[in-house]
């Protein structure tokens, strides 16, 4: 009950905020981070009864829900799903709790950003493919919305992009999840009748399709080159904690389908085509940082940063699925990694992106250009901004090291040319976060800025908080890794 | 156990940072030189007790500290020379610096001596990497302390850009060595055989090169110039930049089990030898000029340890370490003295007597004046190259002349006797503390000389596992004679003004910045930006424009397939589901956006087509190349998956 509970609190919490009119904004706001905050609890509280020893799937809900086409409420969670789970629920609180101008409509606002929690959750939790599906569209819907009423610039544009570009790759994974739906007898949904039985096996041409069918769609998600071009767009629009919500919870829906039907269900047909998908991952890697370093835009920066990540994980993952057996130690390093990657690159760019939303808040201009010497008038926004960037460039210390070590010591022995090439991905990186650094907050202050308030009370929380969480994962990661490492070993050795 | 070691100085810096914000000289440079020195009782009672520690993070992964014998000494000598350093950073940048911000820098200097003595202490190439790459954050942490300053801030990412550079090495190094071994402990390294340990030694080189500023990666140290003096000294003479050489001296055994190492590090290290020691011997800026010798005795040591003796390139870091942290420290005190760094204005000798003297001793020392101990450990150097051939000695000794003749420029223009050139003289004094920072440097510069006492120097290194070169006496002779021609042609220099002695050093430009290699890098880095750029306006107008063709075409298309079968297949509640999502788009959104949906929708109908109207051109041949390119397609895409 307790991960039902998780999905259906927030969602609970959004349809109390748009049955019960006129909230006063502080009201909204504080229900809102009260309820994310429960969800989150039922999460540590679900982590608490997870053991690492036991089954890959544990804590498993079932309820039937159309059992004629196999469809049922099924949640469950390895330690993968629960790691990214619990990270998402955390980021949704902090960017609920972080300020925002909701422009007198605090009530939808906030109930938008609750419902996105709840079916968010729901894609991690869930064990049954249609139950994915409709969670992974839902979470499209909230986040049109959020980016179309509560956005800046052309918003409406920019949300319309993000919502079509994204469903055309939902629809391709629809009928991809019909053929494996098909391909079982009997036909079923279960996530755990697929990943035990492989039903692809052996057919390569109806496999090929629906992999590539999968795997489009996944990748628009995650995403990857060359199927990127809508998230800068989206991010520079959005409102600043959805921006933190879509890069630090939406973005791991592609790569966490990816490890979760993919890569456990078609194992063959992955490891054929491993490969071509960690060429496309070094790529998005080198891509997105370079074209990072070329912006001039403080928020498509690090949007483009978000490519660069995510290029990491999908690494890891198209290492750990290279081979169906042999060289395991290294696989399940790069799956582990991977998995550490989603985490990291959600609290820190979920930082990086809130601390943005500080700025716009602040001065509504993004060109770096105009800014400079802030380090005098705001020391704490400076010290903030300079751990999340130096967390994301991978500074050991900080979650992102842990991550990309992982992927990097893991990729060295499956793909050694792959890892060399991409490993220059964390030079670019380390360039453009300096010389964002240095853009915005050293060197000369103008005069415009020279009473730039620093981080109020609840900036100051919010961003303490996730520091706190990605600088304890960067010293300490036992807690973490124990739990990932259970279900990175099933996954690359299934026993 | 061993942990604390480490941790001691980097959990005290932000203690530290906390109480004494307030940022008067006296309670953080006695508090941070108490803190240091308590380091080392610590190191030296772990080095007595032989500690060990270990840290898990994961079954596959565990951080290990133990101890190795350079370990040892350079867990011992990082404090040592921090402990004066500190105390004199915090008198000496109260000038400059107040506040938090001179309390920021102690406590930064403090963590560098934690992630330092972690960096030395460390059992295992992820401990390794995590203070590698630590003391390169510090680094640029501290070279950016005066931060409105953009200077400053530009060149700390440079120097911190360079050595990331070579970090990239140690992590390569680190993907081969659990590749070939199956863990990253230096233990298993033994196990490393084939392409994986050629792979391993060509990181560990390019990380050690670029760390220790070797050739092509010397001039990252010019720029860590800008950072404060004792800062400089620190890091970017003492220890910091020793961490190359550390790791080469502590591999060694692996390192050497490969052909090309050797030949490889005596090049580099030769190379680096002479670049650095033309460079200094042209510099007019005095910072400048000890970086360069530094890159230079740096290179020296490369050479030793590539000639087989690990242990001489040992002992002399322990030597280098005093005499250059000394040298800096008396250049800063110059600096404040006169207001610049030029060669030219200083002349200190008449009012800063104590302070010339001090100098004196660790001139002598770089210059490799018996009887100093960094004669001593010079001599070791190159009898180690002696051991390879006579070219090699020759070019050794070469270098060594060098490193007389810019030892000599340094004493005789900053602190010789004459007026000082510069008007602005007396803007301070140095604070007692300054001095006793620096005497404290001279006095174990001095000390150290009881190096030459027969049979001492190698039982240390004895005692330590190394066996240094065996002397041979006309080595001897022709290495002092090389010093005693560098001295003279330093005479010459000076008396004819060869060299510059102003900061902007307008003769032989090129040659005294590195030889015209930041030149060269500056043009290469603002090449890779212009890529970024255009590859993001590529970005934007190619890359987004023809998906937006493609899915404006296909997508739709799909989209309306979906929806078929989710109508069919996903039964009522899916049709609900979308009908309330139009529902709410209508609602919410207002007429505007669902205007604007239909309107691009008639449009696309229309397009659509079109499109289909010229499709439709009647002659079978196009239709088959049609369909053939679209089988072509999926068939390529298919077969992607039965290559390897």
């Amino acid at each position: 009950m307790i991960l039902t509970a998780a999905i259906g609190l927030p969602l609970a919490g959004a349809l109390t905020l748009a049955a019960i009119p006129r909230w006063r904004e502080a009201a909204a706001r504080r229900f809102a981070t009260a309820v994310a905050l429960l969800s989150l609890l039922c999460l540590v509280l679900a982590w608490r009864r997870f053991t690492p020893d036991g089954a890959l799937f544990q804590l498993v809900e079932e309820v039937p829900w159309v059992p004629g086409l196999g469809m049922a409420w099924r949640l469950g969670v390895d330690g993968i799903a629960l790691a990214v789970a619990s990270m998402s629920a955390l980021v949704f609180a902090a960017s609920i709790l972080y300020p925002a101008d909701t422009r007198h409509r605090a009530a939808p606002y906030y109930a938008w950003m609750l419902f996105l929690q709840g079916v968010s959750l729901g894609v991690f939790l869930a064990l049954d493919l249609l139950l994915f599906y409709v969670f992974f569209d839902l979470s499209l819907v909230g986040m049109f919305f959020l980016i179309g009423r509560w956005g800046h610039g052309q918003s409406q544009r920019s949300a319309l992009k993000f919502f079509l570009y994204t469903f055309c790759g939902s629809l391709l994974m629809l009928l991809a999840f019909i053929g494996l739906y098909l391909s079982v007898t009997p036909h079923s949904f279960d996530m755990r009748v697929l990943i035990a039985e492989q039903p692809m096996v052996g057919s390569a041409i109806p496999a090929g399709l629906v992999f590539l069918g999968l795997m489009i769609g996944l990748a628009i998600k995650t995403p990857l080159v060359p199927f990127h071009t809508w998230l800068p767009q989206a991010h520079v629009d959005a409102p600043a904690p959805a921006s933190a919500i879509l890069a630090g919870v939406l973005l791991k829906m592609g790569t966490f389908g990816m490890l979760r039907i993919p890569f456990a269900m078609m194992r063959e047909t992955f490891a054929a085509y491993a490969w071509v998908i960690a060429l496309v991952a070094v790529i998005s890697i080198l891509y997105g940082a370079s074209l990072a370093l070329g912006q001039h835009n403080l928020k498509r920066r690090i949007a483009y940063t978000s490519i660069n990540h995510m290029g990491y994980t999908v690494l890891g993952i198209a290492v750990a699925g290279a081979l169906l057996s042999g060289n395991e130690a290294a696989r399940q390093l790069a799956l582990v990694g991977a998995t550490v990657e989603m985490v990291a690159h959600g609290l820190i760019t979920g930082s990086l992106f809130l601390i943005c939303g500080s700025f716009w808040q602040r001065t509504g201009e993004y060109e770096m250009a105009q800014f400079g010497g802030l380090a005098k008038p705001a020391p704490l926004l400076t010290g903030f901004s300079v751990l999340a960037a130096f967390a994301s460039l991978g500074l050991p210390g900080l979650a992102g090291f842990v991550a990309e070590f992982h992927v990097f010591a893991g990729t060295f022995s499956v793909y050694p040319w792959l890892a060399v090439i991409g490993i220059f991905g964390i030079l670019i990186t380390a360039a453009l976060f300096l010389l964002t650094l240095q853009q915005l907050f050293f060197g000369a202050l103008p005069e415009k800025w020279s009473g730039l308030p620093d981080l109020g009370g609840r900036e100051k929380l919010v961003l303490g908080v996730l520091a706190a969480a990605f600088v304890v994962i960067g010293i300490a990661p036992q807690f973490l890794l124990t739990v990932i490492e259970a279900s990175a070993g099933w996954l690359v050795d299934p026993r | 156990m061993l942990w604390l070691v480490p941790l001691l100085p980097l959990l005290a810096a932000p203690v530290l940072y906390g109480l004494l914000r307030g940022g008067r000289p006296a309670p953080l440079g006695w508090v941070g030189a108490a803190i240091a020195l308590g380091t080392l009782v610590l190191a030296l009672a772990a080095v007595m007790g032989d500690w060990n520690g270990s840290y898990r993070w994961s079954a596959q992964l565990q951080l290990g500290l133990g101890m190795s014998s350079a370990g040892i000494v350079f867990a011992l000598v990082v404090p040592l020379v921090a402990a004066p350093i500190v105390l004199y950073s915090a008198y000496h940048e109260a000038q400059t610096s107040s506040g938090r911000s001179l309390a920021r820098l102690i406590a930064l200097l403090l963590a560098f001596v934690g992630a330092m003595l972690m960096l030395v202490l460390a059992s295992d190439l992820l401990t390794l990497l995590i203070a590698w790459e630590l003391v390169g954050a510090l680094s640029w942490a501290l070279i950016a302390h005066h931060w409105p300053s953009e200077r400053s801030v530009r060149d700390a990412a440079w120097a911190f850009l360079v050595t990331r550079f070579g970090d990239l090495g140690l992590y390569v190094a680190a993907g081969a060595a659990f590749a070939g071994s199956g863990s990253f402990d230096f233990a298993g390294l033994g196990r490393l055989d084939g392409m994986p340990l050629q792979v391993f030694v060509g990181g560990i080189v390019l990380a050690c090169a670029a760390k220790s500023a070797q050739l092509p990666f010397s001039p990252w140290l010019f720029a860590a110039m800008s950072g404060p003096t004792p800062v400089s000294a620190l890091l970017h003479a003492a220890t910091m930049v020793a961490a190359g050489v550390y790791l080469i001296i502590r591999l060694h055994p692996v390192l050497d089990s490969v052909a090309w190492f050797a030949p490889l590090a005596m090049a580099l290290g030769l190379a680096s030898a002479m670049g650095g020691g033309i460079v200094a011997s042209l510099q007019g800026h005095a910072k400048k000029l000890l970086a360069a010798s530094t890159s230079a005795h740096y290179g020296l040591m490369w050479l030793a340890v590539g000639a087989g003796f690990p242990g001489a390139a040992l002992l002399h870091f322990v030597t280098h370490a005093l005499f250059k942290a000394g040298l800096f420290l008396a250049v800063g005190i110059a600096e404040h003295h006169v207001g610049s760094y030029s060669l030219g204005r200083m002349r200190l000798g008449r009012q800063l007597p104590g302070v010339a003297l001090a100098t004196l001793a660790c001139s002598l020392a770089l210059a490799g004046v018996p009887p100093l101990g960094g004669a001593w450990s010079k001599e070791q150097l190159i009898a180690s190259s002696g051991h390879q051939g006579l070219s090699i000695l020759a070019m050794a000794l070469l270098a060594g002349a060098l490193s007389a003749l810019y030892a000599t420029r340094l004493q005789w223009l900053a602190f010789g006797p004459g007026e000082p050139a510069s008007a602005a003289t007396s803007r301070s004094r140095p604070s007692p503390a300054e001095r006793l920072a620096l005497y404290l440097l001279a006095l174990g510069t001095l000390g150290l000389s009881l190096l030459w006492w027969p049979g001492l120097g190698e039982s240390i290194a004895e005692s330590l596992g190394f066996a240094l070169p065996p002397a041979k006496a006309w080595e001897s002779l022709l290495s002092l004679a090389s010093v005693a021609l560098g001295m003279l042609l330093a005479a010459l220099a000076l008396r004819r003004r060869w060299g510059n002695r102003d900061e902007e050093n307008p003769r032989h430009a090129a040659a005294s910045d590195w030889l015209g290699i930041p030149a060269l890098a500056g043009r290469t880095a603002s090449g890779l930006m212009r890529v970024s750029h255009a590859l993001a306006g590529f970005d934007d107008r190619v890359v987004d424009a023809v998906l937006q063709r493609i899915a404006g075409y296909g997508g739709f298309a799909k989209a309306l397939g979906g929806f078929d079968d989710r109508a069919v297949d996903g039964g009522v509640r899916l049709t609900a589901r979308f009908g309330h999502w139009l529902a709410i788009t209508g609602d919410r959104s207002g007429e505007a956006l669902f205007d604007g949906s239909a309107m691009r929708l008639a449009r696309f109908t229309g397009w659509l087509g079109q499109k289909a109207r010229q499709l439709q051109t009647g002659q079978m041949h196009h239709y088959y190349t049609a369909i053939a390119a679209g089988l072509a397609a999926v068939l390529i895409i298919l077969a992607m998956g039965e290559l390897p």
